[in-house]
């Protein structure tokens, strides 16, 4: 009996850190106390120290058997990071939590930056060896940004979108065009002009450009806004209100911009890491064919 | 006349709602303003924008007010007119405007076309705020496009450049695809081949075979591991270690045959001169060497030899086992202590005494023969007899003629200032010629005997004298082989230095042919010049030798006392000076051992000062018998 309660008893505390993780919202940073950061700095010290202690003649190279055993070790690595694509879109219980998968993935890729680099023994050159290692740094620099905005854009984008979904964000200005086109009509030509401009610009136009610098000098609303300011005559009132509507469509706008901003910093890397780990993919297979090729 | 306008708009649900209303009169405004008989709520359109008239109740006139035209059938126009019974689409801004007919009544349909705003239109939320489509392509196809560009650059294009080129002895200069693959600059020798990948490379997937070296480099060295065979080298070799053999396992697996040129040569490891060779280069064999080709059932003459300042095996000099004109040699090892035969009777000691006859003599033809020491009273130095070759790497051979025979002279007679001497290393012209000396020359004729010189008053002894003086003249001939004999003979010309074997069954008399030795390591090399900082006697324990079969050649421990290998390891019954020069085995021996000086690398590693200021010779050689005596290093001010 006693050995049943025991049993029970842990079933129930390990319950109860579950549920502590899951309220502290453990990340895949944290996830299971750095377990993969550990294995990570462990194989890289790993490295570094057998690197040291091996003796290589002339010097360190790729083409030793310590070379050999890094490159082995970083192509498979690199093969399954990649697959981290794969297994994100997989819904399933099996293979580790996706959480865990990205753990691993975040802090082995980070290993890379040792193992593939002390795999070459430090000698770069003008070639398809190069090319594969720095492709593989590109895409963990990336990767690196890519943690970073992870960890620190979600607070600013929270607190951006007070607590409205993107269709909202979208919804308030399509209703402020509603009210703008209502209250707008009796202007004068130059002034509906002006305003019929801020209904025409797409609020999602712009390119890379303007959605990660968040600046929009061409926003024809701000500039309908100042057209309105600026101009007399016509039904006062009429201008009165549409200046008001103006107003608020421009904050509605600005929310929805930067809103877009932190998305685009949120996103820009993986056009780096997704492209870049492809065309790792294939230096590697070129830089491995090169080495049996010319053997 | 009645218009009826027809305005549709559209529920949320997307159904269509028309809504006529009839309005009178001939003539029609159109625009944004309430005034308007059709207000169109646009703001693309003006407050006054059209005047709508039909004059005869069918044709339709509109015509544009105030500049801002419209569209008819999709041109743009200021004035148009319309058949109603046929019918005519108008737009103003966002609004379609169709002219029509139904029965009298001419029919306009108004409807917006198209969203209010921007912003109003449908969208795709994950699209339009996501960076989808600002991103040119997209992650996937930068992914593929990026990919097929590398492959297409780094591997079908290096793979076509060795397809276009293989069977061709010389690739044409400029710029190959497969250059892409090299891992690193080429030596410096070797640095003309860069852009020609297959002048080693010569088959895909074949590793650099020993044929692609040889195919350059033919010339053949004197002895030369490169002609050890294979297997021995692979004897030779230390086990590998756990990585090693797995590398070993994995070349062999993948065709890669061990011992082959490239192993040690190894390439792409940067542009520059050959660096000089390491000890583990030679030591990975050749420590431990012989138990190992023991193991593989292999037999070896060599000693093990690791670092030269723990683990050299004594030097073994080649000296003469057996004089004669055909002397035998053997490489007898120091400790067996090698006596070398060469024929000569040359005692050092009583040459370079200070004092004594030879030191007497010397001064005396000091003047003649620039014996600078022997003219202060100090007797000969090393010098006086031995001179180095050109290169000052070794001495040559001493000369009778020129160093023996400044003292030792072999002057028989004087004719008028003129000397005929005996000739040297032709014992029988030194015969012949005694002979017709005492043959051809009768003894100096008496006075009395009307010679030419002046007489003495009186008859003295004149017939004792004639008598002695003409038995001579008969005799004399006769006396050439007591002559030879004693110049062959103890206390003779060529006795003292040389061993004579005297007549016996046929033969006259001999010398034993002299060989003096140009060099004694053979297997290793030294140079003297590179040790001019020195004194003869430092290393040439010559003044105390005796006889000339004495070896005066150093051994392993006196050329340990200023050389330690890489380790920095020494004898400690060797007394070391304080930084010993670094010398790895590459110093003295050549891995393409051709008898010529080992390369070396053009920096010199070690500041020399310290070995140079060594201390007096005497304690010096002593030090092989008083080890442990450092007095010296006080002594010297250290």
């Amino acid at each position: 009996m006693a050995s049943l309660f025991k049993r029970g008893g842990a079933r129930k505390t390990a319950a109860q850190t579950e549920r502590v993780r899951e309220k502290l919202h453990e990340g895949f940073l944290r996830h299971a106390n750095f377990r993969w950061l550990k294995i990570a700095v462990a194989l890289c010290l790993i490295v570094i120290v057998t690197y040291a202690l091996v003796d290589v003649s002339p010097r360190h190279n790729g083409g030793s058997w310590l070379g050999y055993t890094l490159g082995t070790i970083g192509a498979l690595l690199i093969l399954w990071l990649t697959l981290l694509g794969y297994r994100k879109r997989r819904m399933t219980r099996n293979f580790w939590s996706l959480k865990a998968w990205t753990s691993a993935h975040v802090y082995l890729g980070l290993s890379l930056v040792i193992i593939g680099t002390w795999h070459t023994g430090f000698q770069l050159g003008w070639n398809v060896h190069t090319l594969a290692w720095a492709l593989m740094m590109l895409v963990i620099v990336s990767g690196i940004y890519g943690v970073t905005v992870y960890a620190m854009l979600p607070a600013a984008l929270s607190n951006n979108r007070e607590e409205m979904t993107q269709m909202q964000m979208l919804e308030a200005i399509r209703a402020f065009d509603r009210q703008l086109h209502e209250a707008g009509q009796p202007l004068p030509p130059a002034d509906a002009a002006a305003v019929k401009l801020s209904l025409d610009q797409d609020p999602f136009a712009g390119g890379l450009l303007r959605r990660i610098s968040g600046a929009y000098p061409g926003c024809a609303t701000a500039a309908a806004r100042r057209v309105i300011a600026a101009g007399s005559g016509g039904d006062a009132g009429a201008r009165a209100k549409v200046e008001t509507l103006l107003d608020s469509k421009v904050a509605a706008l600005g929310r929805l911009r930067r809103h877009l901003r932190l998305r685009a910093l949120l996103e820009i890397w993986l056009y780096v890491h997704v492209p870049m780990t492809f065309a790792l993919i294939a230096a590697l297979a070129a830089h491995i064919v090169s080495v049996f090729f010319y053997w | 006349m009645t218009f009826i306008l027809r305005r549709i708009s559209t529920t949320n649900s997307g159904r269509e709602i028309a809504r006529d209303t009839a309005l009178d009169g001939d003539r029609l405004t159109l625009g944004r303003a309430a005034e308007n008989g059709i207000q169109i709520e646009d703001l693309a359109v003006n407050p006054l924008h059209a005047t709508i008239s039909s004059a005869d109740g069918r044709s339709v006139h509109i015509a544009a007010e105030d500049g801002l035209g419209f569209d008819l059938n999709g041109r743009s126009a200021t004035v148009a007119d319309v058949d109603s019974q046929s019918g005519g689409e108008l737009r103003f801004g966002s609004h379609r405007l169709t002219i029509g007919r139904e029965g009298d009544a001419i029919i306009l349909t108004a409807q917006r076309i198209g969203e209010l705003s921007e912003a109003a239109k449908d969208r795709d939320e994950a699209r339009s705020f996501s960076l989808q489509g600002t991103v040119f392509g997209g992650k996937r196809l930068g992914a593929w496009a990026f990919a097929a560009l590398v492959l297409l650059a780094f591997l079908v294009g290096p793979i076509w450049a060795f397809r276009s080129y293989q069977g061709v002895d010389e690739r044409p200069e400029g710029f190959h695809a497969d250059s892409a693959w090299s891992s690193g600059a080429l030596s410096k020798g070797h640095a003309k081949l860069k852009d020609d990948c297959q002048s080693c490379h010569v088959q895909a997937f074949v590793a650099v075979r020993d044929s692609a070296c040889v195919a350059c480099h033919d010339d053949s060295h004197g002895f030369d591991h490169a002609d050890v065979p294979t297997a021995r080298l692979l004897a030779a070799q230390a086990p590998p270690g756990r990585g090693e053999r797995v590398l070993a396992s994995f070349a062999e697996s993948f065709n890669k045959p061990k011992g082959r040129c490239v192993a040690c040569h190894t390439e792409h490891e940067g542009a520059g001169a050959m660096p000089p060779t390491p000890q583990q280069f030679c030591s990975t064999c050749h420590e431990g060497m012989a138990a190992r080709l023991g193991t593989a059932g292999l037999k070896t003459a060599l000693g093990d030899a690791g670092d030269f300042g723990a683990s050299h095996p004594q030097f073994k000099p080649r000296v003469m086992i057996a004089p004669g004109a055909k002397p035998a040699y053997a490489r007898i090892s120091f400790d067996a202590r090698p006596a070398d035969l060469s024929g000569l009777k040359f005692p050092h000691d009583v040459h370079l005494k200070a004092g004594g006859g030879v030191a007497r003599m010397a001064m005396s033809l000091s003047g003649q023969y620039r014996f600078e020491s022997a003219a202060g009273g100090k007797g000969l130095q090393c010098g006086d007899c031995h001179v180095a070759t050109p290169d000052g790497v070794r001495f040559q051979p001493v000369d009778m003629e020129k160093q023996c025979a400044m003292c030792h002279s072999l002057t028989f007679e004087e004719i008028g200032g003129t000397r005929r001497t005996l000739r040297h290393g032709e014992p029988a012209q030194v015969i012949a010629d005694l002979s017709a000396y005492y043959r051809s020359t009768p003894p100096a004729r008496p006075i009395e005997l009307g010679g030419m010189a002046r007489r003495r008053p009186g008859q003295f002894a004149e017939g004792a004298v004639y008598n002695i003086y003409f038995r001579e003249v008969a005799v004399r001939p006769t006396r050439a082989s007591d002559a030879v004999a004693a110049v062959f003979s103890k206390g003779g010309a060529c006795y003292d230095c040389h061993t004579i074997f005297a007549p016996a069954s046929g033969n006259d008399w001999r010398v034993m042919k002299v060989h003096q030795a140009d060099r004694y390591f053979t297997k290793g090399w030294f140079t003297h010049n590179k040790h001019d900082t020195f004194k003869c006697t430092d290393c040439h324990d010559a003044s105390g030798s005796r006889a000339a079969s004495d070896l005066l050649v150093p051994d392993v421990k006196n050329c340990r006392t200023c050389h330690v290998g890489e380790s920095g390891q020494t004898d400690p019954a060797i007394q070391v000076v304080r930084n010993p020069t670094v010398s790895s085995c590459a110093m003295c021996h050549e891995y393409h051992a051709d008898g010529s000086a080992p390369w070396e690398p053009k920096v010199r590693r070690t500041d020399v000062r310290d070995i140079t200021a060594l201390p007096p010779s005497s304690l010096y050689i002593a030090s092989f018998r008083q080890v442990g005596d450092k007095s010296w290093h006080r002594a010297g001010g250290g």
